[in-house]
């Protein structure tokens, strides 16, 4: 900061409206206006904390306190001296060998300390359950949000100016962006030579053609739904440092850090010991912040300037280069009797993956399970398939296939009950799991309260005197 | 270089920032008013909501430059050393902030809504809120706790005046 | 015109992960006033997992959720947690906290059974005293036997444990197996209006109904209903990232990805069902993801309800929901009832 004072404004503080600037007297250059707030300033909502037992209590959260007063630090809040800024280079096209990253230009940039490609990460892969995602894209592109080089710089500005310096040479693929399609033999293949179908999943419990037989009516309709994005209000954000003995921090908006440390000392081949992952406080999560992004890069770039560094996506990253909602495909076929119970169901599901598994089989596993919905069927066949896609990466997101199954096996419940006759509502009870009744996948359940919710929903909202 | 003189959270300070510095940068760099968030950078979310000269305003449309001369307030210069804001505190009672990034920026907005209207309807308050996104909460919990600070600031301000 | 309808849906959905192991570790120490500290390695990503462990540690050791803190989040002194994934921390995290918490009780019912002249077992913690089952005047405060644990028995009352949800894998073939340890349900009632015109949907009410198992704390319960009706009602009529035809996404902003704002969010009325999970902490299983289950198909057919229009592709946009009503027009039928039989609809 400059020491030279400013001229003295004639003191007339007042204040006005927008568009009439008030002169203002006192120009000291005082870096900071934080209040200091005394300690503790009102106790904690006693009524609801101090009370046992403590189990039902409505009890007020001391991190909310922090939040609403501004103070909660969240990792982009954070500094520390010399910390450079990091961004990456998105590649821009959805399928592509990569022949050529010339970085020389974006080196040669007054302030930008360190330019890194895939070649400098030590083990380039990672996911939840299959490694296949690159952290910088180094000899293929997978989707258009892949990064390929990552700066680190004295400031974002500069750091994103170099991101144009940077030249990369591809050689563009057919890419395939249909999941159906992606399924064919013929169809480009997104991770060569391994096939489109990455993960398969099947239910059968009992004979649903010998169900399909005995229905009285036959329900059949194809669902689908899109791809969402998490949306926290809070984008990805870590800080990197290094200390003298080698060990490594990262500061980083994850929720899952146990893990999150797992795939830094792989990608990096570090000991465990020499890595610490916090996370603070997180901005929001949905399933979004559940693996690492960018970690390693920023390790990599931290150690190579012997800065901490700070890699904050923007929101189009967030949309582009974070795991997001799956699109599912889903065929149902419902065998009835004609009092309205479920004799059969035969689900079929294509979740488009995207480019990386990340927690598709997850994704896969739990909509193929809860598919059938929450319903007493003795005839279950439940098939479902991953496929990759040339776009943006699916994963956790709040539900794992839950929403969009829900959407397909309820929508088909009412189609039912409109054609039979039936009230919605009774339609359900009649076929409602109860204490000790038999899963899609045989499980015995308990704790079972389905017809409870139902009833005590109806009863809210007064189903039966607003029909 | 640009030079800023601005009064913030009632003291004035000022500060040499690049000219393409917004008023939530400098805030946040310079000030270390760390409060205000940055969630998109292009006035979409309401996270940066700071009040500048009595209207919320998303600082990171605002250039610092634009600032200079100004009244700011941020969520920084709600509470009194002694008091939370009545805002603040029924936000607290009421759990209306849950993974809290988009709380200073709907506190700020609520604070602007309220100065304006002590006494505002529901509608009223949604619409206040419409420019802060929040993906945790609902906005159910916030627009009770509005309400409720509303009552509990007329209630002090018919106090001071009896 | 503007058309009311009404639409119901239900849901089931599990604890936890698929099979796979997903352990969570905890310690729990109390300190020598009797107030306690909790060790976990999951993360608060803004559902209060910090307030609700703190209140199961809390009822475990028999004092209030003020007198405990919990710390969490940093590999370098917290346990391994699998993390805030899969609404499981209630459950599984809360589990393992609950085991440690016994253990740190365990050492103070040691300690103040001499005091108290009575076995250990004879013992329970509640309102801040060990106090004798049945004979609750014959206490002491935890305080004092935390206290004396430490300095006088040099016995520190802390414990460990961890939590793993019981399953059994699933036959490869069938599919039949246990992948779960518990699940919850839910119901959903979503009100709407629909012009028929225009095809735009206002949904005015969603009636919530929730299984937790126990509520650890209501009114945390509640926020997470809420916010999941906001993410459930963007899921049914908004939110959509759009690609062009070369794989590139047209909308990756906040500008043109609409997701709900304050003026988008119904009337919610917030029910939580009364359960009791025995194999979760007093009784909670959890409820952070099925909040946003159910909500789009309660939508889909409130709008079925209102129109005869079945949706069959999501988000339904005033666009799609146009297409679906010129589809139940075009079967020319006077109500909805008749409208059953299901064709997808090309929405695209």
């Amino acid at each position: 900061m400059t020491k030279k004072a400013k001229p003295a404004r004639t003191a007339k503080a007042k204040s006005a409206g927008i568009g009439q600037p008030v002169e203002m007297s006192g120009t000291l250059r005082l870096p900071a206006v934080v209040k200091q707030v005394p300690f503790p300033i009102e106790a904690l909502s006693p009524k609801v904390r101090q009370q046992t037992p403590a189990v039902g209590q409505r009890a007020t959260r001391p991190d909310g306190r922090l939040h609403g007063l501004g103070q909660t630090k969240y990792i982009d809040d954070m500094a520390f001296p010399g910390m450079l800024y990091c961004k990456i280079k998105r590649a821009g096209i959805a399928s592509a060998l990569i022949k050529k990253i010339d970085t020389r230009e974006a080196e040669a940039m007054p302030g930008v300390m360190a330019v890194i490609t895939g070649k400098d990460i030590p083990v380039n892969s990672f996911g939840p359950s299959i490694k296949d995602q690159p952290v910088l894209a180094d000899d293929r592109v997978f989707h258009a949000g892949d990064g390929v080089a990552a700066v680190a710089a004295v400031t974002e500005q500069i750091a994103l100016e170099a991101l144009d310096k940077i030249k990369v040479e591809y050689e563009p693929l057919t890419p395939i962006f249909d999941p159906v399609e992606a399924m064919k033999d013929s169809a480009p293949k997104v991770h060569p030579p391994v096939s489109n179908i990455y993960a398969t999943k099947l239910i059968k419990k009992g004979d649903v053609e010998k169900g399909f037989r005995e229905s009285y009516k036959i329900f059949e309709a194809t669902y689908s739904t899109q791809m969402v994005e998490h949306v926290p209000l809070e984008p990805h954000c870590s800080i990197a440092s290094w200390d003298a003995n080698g060990r490594l921090t990262i500061h980083s908006t994850l929720g899952r850090i146990t893990l999150g440390r797992t795939d830094m000392a792989r990608t990096l081949q570090l000991p465990l010991s020499r890595v610490r992952m916090v996370a603070t406080i997180v901005g929001g999560n949905f399933g979004g912040k559940n693996e690492i992004t960018q970690e390693p890069a920023l390790a990599v770039l931290s150690k190579k300037t012997g800065r901490p560094v700070k890699g904050t996506f923007t929101r189009t990253e967030e949309f582009i280069a974070t795991t997001t909602r799956h699109p599912i495909i889903m065929n149902y076929k419902t065998g009835v009797s004609k009092d309205g119970r479920i004799l059969a169901r035969k689900v079929r599901l294509v979740l488009d993956g995207g480019a990386y598994c990340s927690w598709s089989e997850t994704t896969l596993g739990k909509a193929c399970i809860l598919s059938p919905g929450p319903y007493n069927i003795e005839n279950v066949h439940s098939e479902a398939f991953v496929v990759y896609t040339n776009k943006t990466m699916t994963g956790a997101m709040r539900g794992f296939g839950a929403p969009q199954v829900c959407f397909a096996y309820e929508s088909q419940m009412d189609e039912i009950a409109c054609e039979l006759g039936i009230d919605p509502l009774e339609i359900r009870l009649r076929n409602a799991f109860h204490e000790g009744s038999s899963s899609p996948t045989g499980q015995v359940l308990h704790s079972v309260v389905v017809k409870d919710s139902l009833l005590q929903a109806a009863e809210r909202y007064g189903w039966k005197e607003a029909r | 270089m640009t030079d800023v003189t601005l009064k913030i959270n009632g003291e004035t300070r000022s500060a040499a920032v690049p000219p393409e510095t917004t008023l939530l940068k400098m805030l946040r760099e310079s000030f270390s008013l760390t409060g205000a968030k940055l969630g998109c950078d292009v006035g979409d979310c309401g996270a940066c909501t700071v009040i500048v000269d009595g209207l919320p305003v998303n600082s990171c449309l605002m250039l610092a430059g634009q600032a200079d001369g100004r009244e700011v307030l941020t969520i920084e210069g709600l509470a009194t050393p002694d008091h939370l804001h009545p805002i603040q505190k029924t936000f607290e009672d009421c759990a209306s902030l849950q993974c809290g990034f988009c709380g200073p920026g709907v506190i700020m907005s609520s604070k602007a809504l309220l100065d304006a209207n002590p006494n505002p309807s529901v509608a009223e308050i949604r619409d206040a809120l419409a420019g802060n996104l929040c993906r945790c909460t609902g906005y159910t919990k916030m627009i009770e706790a509005v309400q409720q600070a509303a009552q509990v600031m007329r209630s002090a301000k018919s106090k001071r005046a009896a | 015109m503007k058309k009311r309808g009404r639409g119901i849906a239900c849901m089931w959905y599990p604890i936890g992960f698929t099979v796979a192991a997903n352990p969570s570790a905890a310690v729990v120490k109390v300190n020598e006033d009797g107030t306690a500290t909790v060790l976990t390695g999951t993360v608060e990503t803004g559902q209060g997992s910090l307030t609700v462990l703190g209140q199961i540690a809390a009822e475990e050791l028999g004092i209030a959720t003020d007198d405990v803190h919990v710390v969490s989040a940093d590999t370098d002194t917290t346990p391994m947690d699998t993390g805030a994934i899969a609404s499981r921390t209630t459950y599984v995290t809360g589990n393992a906290i609950r085991l440690a918490a016994e253990k740190a009780k365990e050492i103070l019912f040691q300690v103040a059974a001499p005091m108290l002249g009575v076995k250990p077992e004879q013992l329970e913690a509640r309102d801040r005293k060990i106090q004798v089952k049945n004979y609750p005047q014959r206490c002491i405060g935890i305080g004092e036997v935390a206290n004396q644990a430490q300095f006088v028995m040099g016995q520190p009352a802390l414990g460990s444990a961890s939590f793993n949800p019981p399953t059994v894998a699933l036959d490869p073939a069938t599919g039949q197996g246990k992948p779960f340890a518990t699940y919850v349900y839910a119901t959903q009632i979503a009100e709407v209006d629909v012009d028929d015109e225009t095809g735009e949907v206002e949904v005015l009410k969603i009636v919530a109904s929730h299984d937790c198992g126990t509520a650890i704390n209501p009114m945390l319960v509640e926020g997470q209903i809420e916010g999941g009706i906001s993410m459930g009602v963007g899921f049914a009529l908004q939110e959509e990232m759009l690609f062009d035809n070369k794989g590139k996404q047209l909308n990756p902003n906040l500008t043109n990805y609409i997701m709900p704002t304050s003026l988008d969010m119904p009337e919610i009325e917030v029910d939580i069902v009364k359960n009791y999970d025995p194999t979760g902490p007093f009784g909670a299983k959890g409820v952070g993801e099925p909040t946003a289950v159910p909500t789009a198909a309660a939508i889909m057919n409130a709008i079925y309800n209102a129109t005869g229009a079945r949706v069959y592709s999501l988000p339904a946009t005033p666009e799609r929901v146009l297409a679906a009503i010129k589809v139940a027009r075009s079967k020319q039928l006077p109500k909805p009832k008749k409208a059953a039989k299901s064709k997808r609809i090309a929405a695209h």
